[in-house]
């Protein structure tokens, strides 16, 4: 069991920057999809029809393509057509824009949901465009936003271990170069385990708490 | 004058960087480094060491071609792949070259150029220091009694059985847990890569054997983009002088390093390479 631990313990800063990796995705996919999804959505939801077309077939390309395909696509296909991304842009490009699809897809459901009446009610005591968005719809569509957008950000954690395909280092790769020099697979798969469980169980009490502040409705 | 002067000062890296417009002997000079393909999980190939340094078999032959290229070993850089991704890697031009434990085979010949070769990789049995059966013969000799344990794989039953024609098999999803097999004495011996198994008995000397029985062969080149002769000359004139040559200093380290073999003794006389 000592030898074990030590063992373990020896592996931690190989597994640490592989963990640094995976949130470092996480966080930039999740913050580039929340901006460009969320104006996409507004775009879908009140956009002409020349800018909702354009969106609506790359949204449906996007989201009817694994995502392991469109990173691919983005690594090996793009240099062809002249533009030759490093592994690290090419994979935060290609997830990005499959989970801004996604967030988009997400949003534009939130704001259509929300009662046309409301709308209405704006426009009747002379609210701009601009006002009605901001004090009127979106205050209502952030919290139907909310749980499938948490959702979509647990995917982005899972998905991030896919950067390894492009030879990325990443919590999973870490832990697979510590397995290729030890020939130790358990531990260090158990050790892996609980690091994307401890991420993940934070990420979905998270979730909770905030779909709890957000699903109270001041009628 | 002077820009005509400077011409005419080149120096021999550069008039060879001059010598085929479209080589990626060219490209890479003008660069100022090498870009190989390669990956971090498999000892003694291409692994980080305790350090997280990249090092290997594999790592070294890409240092013998930085030292070729520019007197310096550290002029290189290693883009980490799939084994799956070693011939789109370098079909795409993400990669220079690719040092990978690659066999060369002529379904891939069609597809990029192989270097000559600059290991024959085998296949070998490890026993454990604790077994009933630590030997070769003590295998042949223990029959159906013997358990070997293998990777899974079609042709999986008949490697085992062409060196222990009686031993059940046992296949198993990965080369580590194969190994882990072994440990846990639910085999007596795990059929792997010849590689494999010096590098696990250096690293352990009490704990794992070599039975002595070493078989079936296959070719590890370098691979590189077609249609460019003067590349692949390039790589096999430098892996030709660092194999057989006067500059086999690194070649030989590695192989006592990584394989626990003595590299053989160079003779003068016939080029017998």
């Amino acid at each position: 069991m000592n030898g074990w631990w030590s063992f373990v313990v020896s592996t931690m800063p190989f597994l640490w920057q592989g963990l640094l990796m995976t949130l470092f995705i996480a966080a930039v996919v999740v913050a580039i999809s929340l901006v460009a999804g969320v104006l996409v959505g507004i775009c879908f939801a009140y956009g002409p029809w020349w800018a909702r077309l354009p969106l609506r077939i790359c949204s449906d390309i996007l989201r009817g393509t694994p995502l392991l395909v469109v990173i691919f696509t983005s690594y090996y296909l793009l240099p062809f057509i002249g533009l030759n991304l490093q592994p690290l842009p090419a994979f935060l490009a290609a997830m990005s824009a499959f989970m801004t699809a996604h967030v988009g897809e997400i949003t534009r459901g939130a704001i259509q949901s929300i009662a046309a009446g409301q709308t209405d009610a704006g426009k009747a005591i002379g609210l701009t465009f601009g006002q009605r968005l901001v004090y009127v719809i979106l205050p209502q569509a952030v919290r139907r936003f909310l749980p499938p957008w948490i959702n979509s950000v647990t995917d982005a954690v899972k998905g991030s271990s896919l950067v390894s395909l492009v030879g990325i280092v990443d919590l999973m790769l870490a832990a697979q170069q510590v397995i290729g020099r030890t020939y130790e697979p358990l531990p260090i798969y158990v050790l892996a385990a609980m690091i994307y469980f401890v991420i993940n169980y934070s990420l979905s009490s998270l979730s909770r708490s905030l779909e709890a502040r957000y699903a109270y409705v001041r009628d | 004058m002077a820009a005509g002067a400077a011409a005419l000062a080149m120096s021999a890296r550069e008039a060879a960087a001059q010598s085929a417009p479209n080589s990626t002997l060219r490209t890479v000079l003008n660069r100022g480094k090498l870009i190989v393909g390669t990956g971090s999980t498999n000892a003694p190939w291409h692994f980080e060491d305790e350090k997280g340094q990249l090092t290997g078999m594999d790592i070294t032959i890409a240092q013998i071609l930085a030292r070729g290229l520019f007197d310096d070993v550290t002029k290189v850089e290693f883009v980490k792949q799939e084994p799956a991704a070693r011939i789109p890697n370098l079909t795409t031009g993400k990669v220079d070259c690719v040092i990978q434990f690659m066999t060369v085979s002529p379904a891939r010949a069609q597809l990029v150029n192989f270097s000559r070769p600059y290991y024959i990789e085998g296949v070998a049995l490890l026993t454990s220091a604790k077994g009933k059966y630590k030997t070769h013969k003590e295998l042949l000799d223990a029959g159906s009694q013997a358990k070997a344990s293998v990777l899974q794989n079609v042709d999986a039953d008949n490697l085992v059985h062409k060196a222990l024609p009686q031993a059940q098999v046992m296949q198993l999803d990965t080369q580590a847990n194969a190994i882990q097999a072994l440990d846990s004495g639910r085999a007596d011996a795990a059929v792997i890569d010849l590689s494999t198994v010096g590098w696990l008995v250096k690293r352990n000397p009490g704990k794992y054997l070599d039975s002595g029985f070493h078989y079936e062969t296959q070719i590890y080149s370098v691979a590189l983009r077609q249609s460019d002769l003067d590349w692949l000359a390039f790589v096999d004139t430098t892996l030709m002088v660092n194999m057989h040559g006067h500059q086999t200093d690194l070649y030989d380290k590695a192989f006592r390093d990584f394989f626990n073999t003595e590299p053989p003794r160079r003779v003068p006389g016939f080029p017998n390479i």
